[in-house]
């Protein structure tokens, strides 16, 4: 029979490797011990933590709905509603009970309007949640001050705005996108303010955003938009030019048209769509004196909007351009030539050598 | 046996779901919810609702999909109110031309819903 001894003679007498190879055996087995015991106790504790978590969440959603319905049809806060209150003030000391109430007034505050989500307002206010939202305003993680600006905006508080401004130009992007955010959700076109002194850029995606937030209000008078335009931040310029298409600010066209020669390549393509939009005559002239020197995007953008201003007088510049080199400015030229004059492109086809060309006229069904 | 008129809710934020059950209640409604399109189509064939509130964005079954079960395939003509967010213009297009009868876009107000509800069922 087997004993500690034995075991211990036998693996003495083992070769080196063999006692390496067993040494090896036991390490891992004790580790992967180990390991499904960890595996097990954080499957347990997550799943605790998440069933905690799920009665929270049920917990707070009755509070709140309750609350909503107990201030139904006053303007002060009744006693019920205080105990509430003052109950929802204990648990959020706790950064995971708070958590969770957040994400509980942000689901409904984003799904409701009117009264009711005036008084979550109110509750944010008044259970001290908007302290914890100004605290994070002056941490040192920029995560936490984008989340305190985000939740500061969906309960809109508009009484920080100074606060908020401090972080205009604040290197990480995500911060500067939820105060832009914060301006214009509570401020509207007021809180376009901002682009007066912006040194830093407007991210796309955020230009989208504020458009979409500015397109829901009642009020679409837009305060005027010429200073921006003339910006020495190329983002305000490009964001200033979609909201003159948008907004249709005819009374832009001036500065429009000096930005077709702006140094920034970007702006002077939609500078030319936009004035297309608008139908400006005056950009032919300007656009064709230097047609050379501008860029592909600049002359296919020219070229889309020339469909809808074009005149008898074009028909040179037109004939020109149906041996440019590029493609899509050849096809655009001869695709204008069809539309106002068709016997020039019929003259053109019967002379025409370039394989090219001849794609052209075939996708355009000249006859 | 209850003479309350019923109502089927299909709409995913359970908070909202909880506002809207508590004041439609109070109305005198009888409100039946359900997180998801496929629980809505089965409340739906179940209890056969005086008029179906349905939210467009939904797991497993869409807004959309529940309003063409509801008109091509059990052949009901029930009032139908679609709650859609911002920038779903399309899809409310797309309900319309299923059946829906009304809409309303995010964020909405209660009342409000309360007022069409009850105009739909006059």
């Amino acid at each position: 029979m087997f004993n500690n001894q034995n075991i211990l003679e036998y693996f003495n007498q083992l070769p080196t490797l063999l006692k390496i190879v067993w040494i090896g055996s036991v390490v891992l087995f004790i580790l992967i011990l180990f390991f499904l015991f960890y595996l097990y106790y954080l499957r347990t504790y997550l799943r605790s933590k998440e069933l905690i978590s799920k009665n929270l969440f049920t917990q707070y959603e009755n509070d709140l709905i309750t609350y909503l319905y107990l201030g139904e049809n006053t303007s002060q806060i009744n006693s019920e509603q205080q105990t509430i209150i003052d109950k929802m003030k204990v648990s959020i000391q706790n950064t995971f009970k708070r958590t969770i109430l957040i994400s509980v007034l942000s689901k409904l505050k984003s799904d409701i309007s009117g009264e009711m989500a005036l008084a979550i307002n109110q509750l944010f206010i008044k259970t001290g949640l908007l302290n914890y939202a100004l605290k994070k305003l002056e941490s040192k993680k920029w995560n936490q001050i984008a989340l305190g600006i985000k939740e500061l905006t969906q309960f809109e508080i508009t009484n920080v705005y100074n606060e908020i401004s401090k972080f205009q130009n604040y290197p990480k992007q995500e911060v500067r996108n939820q105060v832009q955010l914060y301006y214009v959700s509570l401020f509207h076109f007021k809180g376009l303010e901002f682009l007066d002194n912006l040194k830093t850029p407007i991210s796309e995606w955020n230009q989208i955003q504020l458009l979409e937030i500015l397109q829901k209000f009642d009020d679409q008078e837009i305060t005027d938009i010429s200073p921006w335009l003339k910006s020495e931040n190329d983002s305000v310029v490009l964001f200033a030019l979609k909201l003159a298409k948008i907004y249709n600010q005819f009374q832009v066209i001036e500065i429009l048209l000096q930005l077709l020669n702006h140094k920034n390549k970007e702006i002077r393509v939609s500078a030319i769509e936009i004035l297309g939009y608008f139908q400006v005559k005056e950009t032919k002239e300007i656009v064709k004196s230097n047609f050379l020197d501008r860029s592909s995007e600049e002359k296919i953008t020219f070229f889309k909007i020339l469909q809808d201003i074009v005149t008898a007088d074009d028909e040179a510049f037109i004939i020109e351009n149906t041996l440019n080199p590029n493609f899509q400015i050849r096809f655009l030229a001869f695709q204008l030539l069809k539309k106002n004059h068709i016997e020039k492109l019929h003259e053109l086809k019967q002379n025409a050598t370039e394989f090219d060309n001849s794609r052209i006229f075939n996708f355009l069904e000249v006859v | 046996m209850s003479n309350l008129k019923k109502i089927v809710l299909a709409e995913d934020n359970s908070t909202l779901s909880l506002l809207l059950k508590f004041r439609l209640e109070k109305e005198g409604f009888q409100l039946l919810i359900a997180e998801d399109g496929k629980k809505a189509v089965e409340l739906i064939e179940a209890n056969a609702p005086d008029i179906i509130l349905t939210d467009i964005m939904m797991p497993y079954i869409s807004g959309l999909e529940v309003i063409s079960h509801v008109r091509n395939k059990l052949k009901l003509q029930i009032p139908i109110i679609v709650f859609s967010a911002a920038g779903q213009e399309e899809m409310v297009l797309k309900a319309f031309n299923l059946g829906a009868n009304d809409f309303m876009g995010k964020p909405f107000s209660p009342n409000e819903l309360v007022i069409r509800v009850k105009r739909l069922l006059i």
